[in-house]
């Protein structure tokens, strides 16, 4: 494919013919052990790692292939292309994950390669979205828009994105890896709940500095990580990664798949001594190999395009102006939009969880009406979130009423972020063959029963997040209400935890009770914010009533209503 | 495969699925010895017989281009060829959340 | 087992001594570690290689090192990478120059890694096909990192020149 100059990325890495020919060399060793597991030459065994390392899953009904969206960032062509996949491959929809993936849940093996060719073309791929290696590198949404954001961390996890791909060590890991990046003080990526965690921030000299994390986890054992280096200077940050997991490739546990994450090591060894180890390790290594040069810091960032803000003098006028004269709207920009750095400009959030609907799910429609959005309001620029959403980071004040009404023409306006109907599930038992339960139905009756926008905001800030199962996809125990999907004899019931957290108050949540059949869990869930409705002080969301009055207040209401 | 589901109780009967490997669809042994992704078309054994047609099966998947196979046990009291567990209702009639996607025909999506 | 050396099928000087079997008087042997010092003590300098459970900490080699021909790392099952970092070691913190040779179940599709983690040899299954291995290896013309093999900077961030 004939390539001479760059195409613009907005926000993102934009791909050299290197990087396409890397790309390419990946799609021709997959179509190979693709021929090779036909023809019995692998077997499902050997090819299933192979594959996974590809984001293919067999799944419940079919494939699962598991499109990286690295960092979460997206340009609209390529979004164009996500939806033209589904057209072609799948069935008309993508599934946006908590990592800020895509999932296509109906595809076909033989088919895969040239679905990763086609990706390919518009430099994506499902590289290591799946394995015992390392994963998405994930980000703040805001990030590079954020009004709080300090450092843009997305240079960073495009380094560490490159550095992990193909690591040769790093490959067989005993079990999946993965790094969260923030550049804010206010952490929007659950930094504390990721196996390494990395706050990025201007250190003394104007360079990168990094709190780094560690050990943090959801799962079958969740932990908040632990604080192992504070102001890690840039140029340390590889070698001090490669020391961690090669800490944890060594000693990992490899005997039981339930305790191998680097979460039980840490546990295990005690953060002193697993400091040792690491610190031992890095005095060792050739730091010469592995120290982060300035130079490509500063050559991978030049590859970001940055948008051209200006704005108006006159756009946050307008959109006072507008806000004022159509009070749907203000309550739009109340709930879906964030603050942004440059005067003049917002941050928009599309709201994927209509009431009733799917959390994270869009149609391929959907996904180019997204595409011609970020186009004309946006710098043509997509932010997928962990929280199943997607964001336009940076768009003018003064056209923020133009993209509202295009998003509501298009159903995709509904002004519920942050909101009880902002309902964070997996795909649960009607796609997933590790599930006990069935979380998008619960997703649903609880979004249509607290639809009305008015009572959203009258209830405030909850996150409500579901997992089908403890592999805790929804992140539930991150929940203020989790929802934990469990097989009673053979019967869907579901478990109830509350206080969760994954910002800077991070916190696991509760299990309240025993566990409830579907209905009497939507009921539950109905108790516990009529319960917060009343016991609340002014100022207090669900999660602060909670904390001050303890479990027994909620517990009463769901187990023992008067 | 996931352990729970290969369970299945001394009484009762199954029968026996697996996975495609060419596009991952879940399909079911007819008594013909094909594979069908009807459940309806599905071969019936009682449960005291069933361990070693799995086995046998399972021997010779690659050449029947499938994978993962195993037992699921029937709910007795259903009118037609029903699974016991909602996971295996699920893989047997489709995502409950989308009832237009039902597998009880041969065709695959976009051929 | 047919030894592999870049992607081709060469003669093996080398032979495994199983714990419970004498060690040759003579010839290039490969021991346990617990019978590395009987090795090394036969007379006539024959080479002595010395073989790792996944789990053994190669800075217990660090004395004996020098005198030894080849180090063996294995992989019990592909899934196991702890020979990748055991190799590493070797050749970064010990600067272990000479054959590092894997035994047990690595797939072709690991080749790559191997090399690049400072393996040198693999012993391959007797019906195995080279050429499939040879493909692996010469698969990726660039990498996104470095190795011990310190390969040529690509000249933009930290990629690597893959040489076939």
């Amino acid at each position: 494919m004939p390539d001479t100059a760059l195409a613009p990325a907005v926000g993102r890495y934009a791909y050299d013919q290197v990087d396409r020919t890397f790309l390419r060399e990946r799609v021709e060793q997959f179509r190979d052990q693709v021929a090779r597991r036909i023809a019995g030459d692998l077997t499902e065994d050997q090819f299933k790692p192979l594959r996974l390392m590809n984001g293919l899953y067999l799944q419940l009904h079919a494939y699962m292939l598991r499109v990286a969206i690295p960092y979460g960032m997206l340009g609209a062509a390529q979004m164009r292309e996500l939806a033209q996949i589904a057209r072609t491959y799948d069935r008309d929809y993508g599934h946006f994950t908590t990592r800020q993936n895509l999932q296509f849940n109906w595809i076909r093996l033989e088919d895969t390669p040239d679905i990763l060719a086609r990706l390919a073309a518009v430099d994506m791929h499902a590289i290591q979205t799946s394995g015992n290696c390392i994963r998405n590198v994930t980000c703040d949404e805001f990030a590079g828009a954020a009004a709080d954001e300090v450092l843009d961390p997305r240079i960073h996890a495009e380094i560490l994105r490159q550095w992990s791909t193909l690591h040769p060590e790093f490959s067989f890991l005993p079990r999946k890896f993965k790094f969260a990046i923030t550049g804010s003080p206010h952490d929007r990526v659950a930094a504390r709940f990721h196996d390494v965690g990395l706050i990025a921030r201007p250190g003394d000299d104007g360079r990168a500095v990094f709190d780094v994390y560690v050990g943090g986890g959801l799962g079958r054992t969740p932990v908040i990580g632990v604080l192992l280096h504070d102001g890690l200077p840039e140029e340390d940050l590889l070698a001090w990664l490669e020391a961690i997991v090669r800490v944890y490739n060594a000693h990992g546990r490899r005997d039981n798949m339930y305790k191998a994450r680097i979460k039980i090591l840490v546990q295990a060894l005690g953060i002193e001594r697993f400091r040792e180890e690491v610190e031992a390790e890095f005095a060792r290594m050739d730091r010469a190999r592995y120290r982060l040069d300035p130079a490509i810091v500063t050559g991978i960032r030049a590859r970001f395009a940055v948008p051209d803000l200006h704005a108006p003098a006159d756009a946050a006028q307008k959109l006072q102006a507008s806000r004022a004269s159509t009070p749907a709207f203000d309550r739009w920009v109340r709930t879906n939009t964030h603050p942004h750095r440059v005067a003049g400009f917002i941050s928009a959030v599309i709201s994927l969880k209509p009431d009733g609907g799917i959390p994270g799910d869009a149609t391929a429609d959907q996904m180019d009406i997204i595409a011609g959005l970020a186009e004309r309001y946006s710098f043509g620029e997509i932010r997928i979130t962990h929280m199943q959403n997607v964001v336009l980071g940076h768009v003018r004040q003064d056209q923020l009423q133009a993209l509202w009404q295009e998003l509501a023409s298009a159903g995709l306006a509904t002004p519920n972020i942050g909101l009880v109907g902002d309902i964070i599930a997996c795909p649960g038992l009607d796609y997933c063959s590790l599930a006990n339960a069935r979380s998008i139905p619960i997703a649903q009756k609880l979004s249509a029963r607290f639809a009305d926008p008015g009572l959203q905001e009258r209830i405030g800030a909850l996150r409500i997040n579901i997992s089908g199962c403890i592999n805790a996809c929804g992140h539930h125990h991150a929940g203020h209400i989790g929802i934990l999907g469990v097989d009673k004899r053979g019967e869907e019931y579901f478990q109830l935890t509350l206080g969760g957290s994954g910002e800077n108050d991070a916190a696991i949540g509760q299990i309240i009770g025993p566990a409830l059949p579907e209905d009497e869990t939507v009921d539950a869930i109905a108790a516990l914010i009529d319960a917060y409705l009343v016991h609340r002080h002014d100022g207090e969301r669900f999660v602060d009533t909670y904390r001050r009055l303890g479990a027994a207040v909620f517990k009463d209401a769901v187990y023992a209503p008067a | 495969m996931d352990v729970r589901n290969n369970r299945r109780t001394t009484a009762g009967s199954s029968v026996i699925t697996a996975n495609r490997l060419l596009d991952g669809r879940i399909v079911w042994l007819t008594d013909q010895g094909t594979w069908s992704v009807d459940i309806a078309c599905a071969a019936t054994w009682p449960n005291d017989r069933i361990e070693t047609v799995i086995a046998d099966t399972a021997r010779h998947q690659q050449d029947q281009g499938v994978v993962g196979v195993y037992g699921v046990q029937l709910a007795d009291q259903a009118a037609g060829i029903t699974p016991l567990t909602v996971r295996e209702r699920i893989r047997a009639f489709g995502p409950t959340v989308h009832p237009h996607f039902v597998p009880s025909h041969e065709d695959t999506p976009h051929a | 087992m047919p030894l592999l050396e870049n992607g081709r099928i060469v003669a093996d000087d080398w032979v495994h001594v199983p714990d419970d079997a004498p060690c040759p008087a003579d010839g290039a042997v490969i021991v346990s570690f617990a019978r590395v010092e009987e090795a090394l003590a036969r007379p006539g300098a024959a080479p002595v290689g010395v073989r790792l459970n996944p789990d053994t900490d190669v800075a217990t080699l660090n004395t004996v090192l020098p005198r030894l021909g080849l180090v063996n790392v294995d992989f019990p099952g592909f899934r196991d990478g702890r020979a990748f970092t055991q190799a590493r070691a070797l050749r970064e913190h010990l600067h272990f120059t000479k054959e590092i040779r894997a035994t047990g179940h690595a797939l072709p599709d690991q080749y790559e890694f191997m090399l690049r983690c400072g393996i040198t040899t693999v012993e391959i299954a007797e019906n195995a096909d080279p050429s499939v291995w040879e493909k692996a290896h010469t698969r990726f013309t660039v990498a996104y990192q470095p190795s011990v093999l310190n390969e040529k900077s690509q000249g933009f961030g930290l990629r690597r020149f893959l040489d076939a």
